[in-house]
């Protein structure tokens, strides 16, 4: 299902990877903002929400060639044969016409998790359990940010609710568009490096925009042709490297203890 | 998944594939229907009886569906394709053509008892493929009974139930029902009429029918030189099936057959006997 | 040969079988029952405390329930194939299996939409996928053609419960029964053409995630090659099937119940089609080894450098249970010797098992990322629990049709030698 439209706006994001220091604040301030009810204590790191998730990378070396790159994922916000779009049996997975967001409708998820199965950047989480805040942490949710329910499927949306407050205020202010850095979702807020970089990919004058056309830029499985909006940027050649599966790389990492991806979180 | 939904469009893809769709419930729903409607109108043509005996004969297994042309040697095999309704066969119209132009040499039709293998089987009758008999009296009233192998199979049956005066009996339908130690089964009516007497094993007739049109249907009923073949046919699946029922005793040849077959097969699957003999599946 | 006693219910089996003594069948049944409960209370704590009752996570969004919904369907294709066969072809001689294809593929299907209510996280909101339909979702095909399908199986079991020996003497019944009977072949061809797109669409699942090039194939418009595949490979295990579970039956029973040419006849329909989807299957894995694996960065061999699942899976699939049956199936001395066709038939069930556990679980065992690590899963009892709880509510559903209705109109004549 081609996905593609012609929208008023594309957000997007560059993350420098030789900026990131893997220290999560990230995934906190995307928890805090997105009203993310704290994991059970059942919960392991593969049935956690994190709308956005550092992971660990290593280049597969020894000492003292080893590197190590945090690679933050939120969801790629695929622009064309978006995945998780096509498949969704009910419609709960829509392309905002103005902004280009992918959006999750939690309220219509049947929870049947045939999105997340599709979604090759694992950037789809379940509730598995009932999301329950301990007493007097119900004073922390964001009221803008709709709370979930057991059983459906949720991810990134660029902290929507933070474009929908911008456009508002620009509004009664008398203007259409936002400026560059108006609306910036949580993660890109609280990243102390600012390693993320958010805005609108049509404007050719905006940080981002920039940014990803720059060449050290590239982005995970460009192959498939999802055409994703989230950027990846570094001046290391293996960093650049782990956008696509190589086969060398991949046997080395695959071969070695610790050479596993470990997501952090 | 309607027009009036919020998020619908008229675009090719919703309508080709809820099209199908909304095609395929109404094929369901329209078949159901269809078969609803169809089986009122049954009732309302009072085609029960007719229907239940065509739905019986084709659950009946291929020996008992032998075409009575076959006894007579007419046919080497034939299955009945037609549940016994030879009045509206066209082989069977064409075969009794045939037959009577070569009736002239046929033996004189005999007003005595004729006795075949030990069963009584007088000519003056009519006999139906379910043991019945059917005979035609001077008031144009029909007598209807079991035959000798027939009430033979029932013996001393522990209950019978025969229908009341006025009720319509229909050929090839149920005419009464007989209780058996612990199975029942359905005796066949042979023609179709209107009670207008009931008999019992007690008198040597069971029903007495007043015909309901003009004409009653015989030509489904055996008579003449097709009653030897037919009965002997019907032996042969007695012992067949108290074979398969019981500890494997047969019938013996010749000699005079006692008067409650089921007293000297007690372990036989007398349930099975009686439906394999009165056709009923 | 002793006395044979009649079972206490024997007025509502039908004339000429024997059946067991009720006692037996309540003891038979017994066991089954109790892996029904131990499953149902599987299900309640699914649906009262959550999915976090399974093993499944995040990675591993689809775990053996989905593969037991995709080998159940794929095994219950002999109620459709068989209808075709006997209803539009005029096969006569699977008049002798039809009704218990019927059944066998009533409770396929309403087992597999019974786990698949406990699968999905918002059972309730089922009803959403037919009021927000989109489209172009397989899962949407899937959906709105196995309503349709459960319920044409539903319409076509119902002659065959009307035909039980009591409650055939109502009249409406009978009559009913009589009229939907001289219908059927409309149901039948309904029932072809819907289950052809399911079973399709269900391939089409996997084949159509770009995201997962393990699984992504192309194919002929929007529909991948799977779709085709999915088909050809359940209309060929449909009669292996029927044929496996008939001789179970017979087994179980003790009775012969289809003459020997049924066996055969459903052994030859099976290798026929099943090598020619071997055939297809394997020029499909070779354009997706060099071709189209290939043109989105991931070399078909890398999928294979995991253990356990080897390129050993890859042959075994097509080869060990796919190619072998086959060649088995149309074997005419295979044909002849009952327990050879069985184990031909069983063969051939495991190889499109196989192939559906390949599809959903290797899949999301391998790594898409290049920095994802290959996952395993395994199973939670209560998954395993529901799995049986499916199996025993088959077992049950089916030792009643058995019992009190005529699933094989061949037996009473077998039985009168």
């Amino acid at each position: 299902m081609n996905t593609e439209l012609k929208t008023k706006n594309r957000y997007g994001m560059v993350i420098d990877l030789d900026k990131c220091t893997g220290c999560g604040a990230c995934m906190i301030g995307c928890a805090v903002e997105n009203n993310i009810a704290p994991a059970h204590q059942n919960a392991t790191d593969r049935t956690g929400i994190t709308w956005i998730r550092v992971y660990e990378v290593e280049n597969g070396e020894s000492f003292p060639d080893n590197r190590t790159v945090y690679v933050p994922l939120p969801c790629q916000q695929c622009g064309k044969e978006s995945p998780c779009v096509s498949v969704c049996p009910q419609k709960a997975v829509e392309v905002d016409p103005s902004s280009g967001i992918v959006g999750q409708i939690p309220v219509r998820c049947l929870g049947c998790r045939y999105c997340m199965t599709a979604c090759p950047y694992h950037a789809r989480y379940f509730n598995w359990w009932d999301p329950v805040w301990p007493q007097g942490m119900e004073k922390t949710l964001n009221p803008d940010v709709s709370t979930r329910m057991r059983g459906v499927v949720e991810k990134c949306n660029f902290c929507h609710s933070r474009l929908q407050a911008a456009r508002a205020k620009a509004a009664a202010e008398g203007r259409r568009d936002l400026h560059d850095g108006e609306y910036l979702p949580a993660c890109a807020e609280s990243c102390p490096s600012q390693a993320i970089v958010f805005g609108d990919l049509l404007d050719e004058s905006s940080e981002v925009s920039k940014a990803a056309r720059s060449e050290k830029t590239f982005r995970l499985l460009e192959q498939l042709g999802t055409e994703p909006k989230v950027y990846y940027r570094s001046e290391q050649n293996w960093v650049r490297s782990i956008a696509e599966k190589k086969v060398t790389e991949m046997k080395k990492s695959a071969n070695r203890v610790g050479g596993e991806a470990v997501p952090r979180g | 998944m309607f027009p009036f939904v919020y998020g619908f469009t008229w675009d090719a893809g919703n309508i080709i594939f809820l099209g199908l769709f909304f095609s395929a419930v109404a094929v369901i729903v329209s078949t159901v229907m269809v078969a609803t409607l169809r089986t009122r109108k049954d009732f309302a043509l009072r085609k029960q009886e007719s229907i239940r005996w065509e739905s019986d004969f084709h659950d009946l297994p291929s020996s008992a569906r032998k075409c009575r042309h076959e006894f007579t040697g007419e046919f080497k095999h034939r299955t009945c394709d037609n549940s016994f309704e030879c009045g509206e066969c066209a082989t069977h119209a064409k075969l009794i053509e045939h037959a009577l132009q070569n009736a002239a040499a046929e033996e004189p039709k005999e007003n005595a008892q004729q006795k075949i293998y030990g069963f009584d089987m007088p000519l003056d009758r009519m006999y139906h493929r379910g043991h019945t008999w059917a005979r035609p009296e001077s008031d144009g009233t029909f007598t209807i009974g079991i035959d000798d192998l027939g009430s033979r199979l029932v013996g001393l049956p522990e209950h019978i139930e025969l229908p009341a005066v006025g009720t319509r009996i229909h050929a090839n339908g149920t005419a009464w029902h007989v209780k058996k130690k612990d199975s029942d089964v359905r005796i066949m009516a042979p023609v179709d009429g209107e009670v207008i007497e009931t008999g019992g094993p007690e008198k040597d007739w069971y029903l007495k029918v007043k015909p309901i049109s003009v004409k009653v249907e015989t030509g489904h009923l055996l008579r003449g030189n097709e009653i030897r073949p037919w009965l002997m046919r019907e032996v042969e699946r007695l012992q067949l099936s108290l074979a398969v029922e019981s500890v494997g005793a047969t019938l013996a040849d010749g000699g005079e057959p006692v008067k409650d077959f089921s007293k000297s097969y007690p372990s036989a699957n007398w349930d099975s006997v009686l439906g394999e003999m009165f056709l009923e599946p | 040969m002793a006395e044979r006693r009649c079972p206490v219910d024997k007025q509502l089996i039908i004339r000429g079988v024997t059946r067991t003594s009720l006692r037996n069948f309540f003891f038979w049944i017994l066991p089954w029952s109790g892996i029904l409960a131990v499953g149902l209370y599987a299900i309640y704590l699914c649906l009262a405390v959550g999915l976090n009752q399974t093993n499944m996570d995040n990675r591993f969004a689809f775990g053996v329930w989905i593969f037991l919904d995709l080998a159940v369907i794929a095994l219950g294709a002999g109620a459709f194939f068989t209808g075709f066969l006997l209803y539009i072809l005029k096969k006569d001689e699977l008049k002798a299996v039809i009704n218990s294809a019927v059944v066998l593929g009533f409770i396929c299907y309403s087992g597999a939409v019974g786990v698949l209510m406990v699968d999905v996280g918002q059972p309730l909101r089922a009803w959403f996928t037919f009021w927000h339909p989109n489209v172009h979702s397989m899962l949407t095909e899937v959906t709105f053609c196995i309503t349709c399908y459960l319920t044409v199986l539903a319409v076509e079991y119902s002659p065959i419960v009307l035909k039980n020996r009591k409650l055939k003497q109502v009249p409406s019944l009978m009559v009913f029964e009589f009229e939907i009977h001289k219908v059927m072949y409309v149901l039948a061809g309904l029932g072809t053409f819907l289950s052809f797109f399911h079973q399709g669409s269900l391939g089409g699942l996997y084949g159509v995630l770009r995201g997962r090039p393990f699984a992504f194939r192309e194919g002929l418009a929007i529909w991948p090659s799977t779709f085709f595949l999915f088909i050809l490979s359940a209309a060929a295990v449909g009669p292996s099937f029927i044929l496996f579970m008939t001789w179970i039956v017979s087994k179980i029973s003790k009775k012969n119940l289809v003459k020997k040419e049924v066996y055969s006849l459903l052994g030859k329909i099976s290798g026929t089609l099943l090598i020619v989807y071997v055939l297809l299957k394997t020029i499909d894995t070779l354009i997706w080894i060099n071709k189209t694996s290939p043109s989105v960065g991931f070399p078909a061999f890398e999928f294979y450098a995991w253990n356990p699942f080897g390129t050993w899976i890859l042959f075994a699939e097509i080869v060990l249970f796919g190619l072998i049956p086959a060649l088995m199936l149309l074997n005419k001395k295979v044909q002849e010797r009952l327990p050879l066709l069985v184990t031909a038939a069983v063969l051939a069930c495991a190889g499109v098992a196989l192939n559906r556990f390949v599809m959903t679980i290797q899949t999301l065992a391998l790594p898409t990322l290049s920095f994802d690590p290959f996952l395993s899963y395994l199973p939670s009892w209560q998954e395993l629990a529901t799995f049986g709880a499916v199996i025993a509510y088959g077992v049950i559903v089916y030792s009643f049709s058995f019992r009190y209705l005529n699933l094989f109109p061949q037996e009473r004549d077998l039985n009168q030698l």
